[in-house]
């Protein structure tokens, strides 16, 4: 415990500062993952062919290549092809590009929940089909996928420590576990810290995940 | 040849309607019919007949494969997106399985009925025209229910006032013609003839045809001033339910034991 608490002075505002940027990288990655995986799951509903195969291409892709690599591309491969990106846009890059063919795919199981009449009943309404996509699909299959998605913040969360695999500036949790394991032989209180600040966000998560899920979810 | 509008005492007219899910597999053979502009007409035939896929041609749910569908001087069947969506919101359409938004209040469900009508950001809002909520009232009381229903969830309902409210979202249209697709088909017997009851005398208020699939023989009967009989895509009977005796429904539904 000794070390724990030695540790603390020492670096307790470094753990507040690492945390916090895991928990933007986190929120940053989500918010841009989740609205480019929508727009992927609007965009192959619509009956072009080609379309949808490029997107079913483009969900299969980001959902099968571990996100350490598609980092190291991003990072160390792109510059060849002359595009540099920042490290930390980097990060968030990465981050939602994996979270948006996640988000696609769990939406698409969300809107085959809703039956097919719904979308009968609102075409014999009058209704136009993006505002039916809009005002009847999506909602619904949003309310759906309230527990997939809780997991899939979670997973992003946790995800986050591959920033600690690039030369970031800033320092998220496991960087600092790193960076206090090498400068001060501290490794193991350092990795207990950090680990319990990832299960008390993932925690956290899982617990706004089931409330919102109670609130909005639709019984069948 | 081009298409002609058909005389203007009927209220819809179908011509050489064909429809084919699969190539040379017509589900819909060449059906022609006219139908006046009152009355309740009851479409029946065994399962897998054509029944709903008739239906729902006439609001090209389904897409027809060649014919026209004349109503109120147009022909759907060759009718661009935007203006089908005009000539759809004069449809109402009942569903077999109700087809309401579980979550929203009766009052709401019924209300989306103007979906076709009002500007999205009232929707959005739940902020519909004072007289749509006026009206959405005065249904709930004409389908039976009341305003303690209002604002009770759809999912809270039993059947027969799912489908209350699903007759008082289609009325909610201010249709010109309401199709009906086995309104009763979910529904235990007495439930299904007050629906249907409610379907007739609402048709008669409102002064509107109806076109009801049914698998009911004795509830066709009841409460339609028309039958249709249908087997394998063709018309194989149209007249008054006293016409539709035993030999008739053998022609509909083949054989003969289950009559028996």
């Amino acid at each position: 415990m000794g070390e724990v608490s030695r540790l603390l002075v020492d670096y307790g505002p470094a753990f507040g500062q690492a945390l916090f940027l895991t928990w933007k990288l986190t929120v940053m990655s989500f918010v841009a993952g989740v609205l480019l995986g929508m727009a992927v799951t609007v965009l192959r509903l619509l009956p072009v062919p080609p379309l949808r195969f490029v997107l079913t291409g483009y969900v299969e892709i980001f959902r099968n290549i571990p996100g350490v690599v598609l980092l190291i591309f991003i990072v160390f491969a792109l510059p060849d092809l002359d595009v540099v990106i920042d490290y930390e846009p980097s990060v968030i890059l990465t981050l939602s590009l994996v979270c948006s063919a996640f988000t696609a795919d769990y939406l698409r199981t969300g809107i085959n929940t809703i039956p097919g009449g719904q979308i009968e009943a609102a075409l014999s309404l009058g209704m136009r089909p993006m505002r039916i996509i809009s005002a009847v699909v999506l909602p619904q299959a949003w309310r759906a996928v309230v527990q997939p998605m809780t997991s899939l913040l979670i997973a992003l969360m946790l995800s986050t420590s591959l920033a600690s695999q690039v030369p970031f500036p800033g320092r998220e949790l496991t960087a600092l576990v790193s960076k206090v394991a090498t400068d001060s032989a501290a490794g193991m209180p350092a990795f207990a810290v950090a680990a319990a600040l990832y299960v008390a966000t993932g925690l956290l998560i899982a617990w706004a995940g089931a409330t919102l899920e109670r609130k909005v979810r639709i019984l069948r | 040849m081009t298409p002609t509008e058909p005389a203007s005492d009927s209220a819809l007219t179908i011509r050489h309607l064909v429809k084919e899910y699969r190539r040379g597999a017509p589900v819909l053979k060449d059906v022609s019919l006219t139908f006046a502009s009152s009355g309740v007409t009851a479409i029946i035939g065994p399962s897998g007949t054509g029944k709903s896929t008739l239906i729902r041609c006439i609001n090209r749910l389904v897409e027809p494969t060649a014919g026209e569908i004349w109503f109120e001087g147009e022909n759907l069947a060759a009718l661009p997106p935007a203006r089908l969506r005009r000539v759809r919101r004069r449809i109402g359409m009942v569903f077999q399985e109700y087809n309401l938004v579980e979550r929203l209040s009766v009052i709401e469900n019924i209300l989306t009925g103007r979906l076709g009508y009002v500007a999205f950001w009232r929707v959005w809002l739940r902020r519909f025209p004072a007289e749509d909520i006026a009206r959405a009232f005065a249904l709930l009381d004409a389908v039976g229910l009341g305003s303690d229903f209002a604002t009770r969830r759809a999912d809270q309902l039993s059947g027969g006032q799912r489908q209350r409210v699903g007759i008082a979202r289609a009325l909610m249209q201010q249709p010109r013609l309401l199709l009906a697709d086995e309104p009763t088909s979910s529904l235990d017997p007495r439930t299904s003839v007050e629906i249907m009851d409610l379907l007739r005398a609402l048709a008669e208020r409102e002064r509107i045809p109806i076109v009801i699939n049914i698998h009911n023989v004795e509830l066709a009967r009841r409460c339609a001033s028309r039958i249709i009989g249908m087997a394998q895509g063709s018309i194989v009977f149209d007249g008054a339910p006293e016409a539709l005796d035993d030999d008739r429904l053998a022609t509909i539904y083949g054989g003969e034991g289950w009559l028996q």
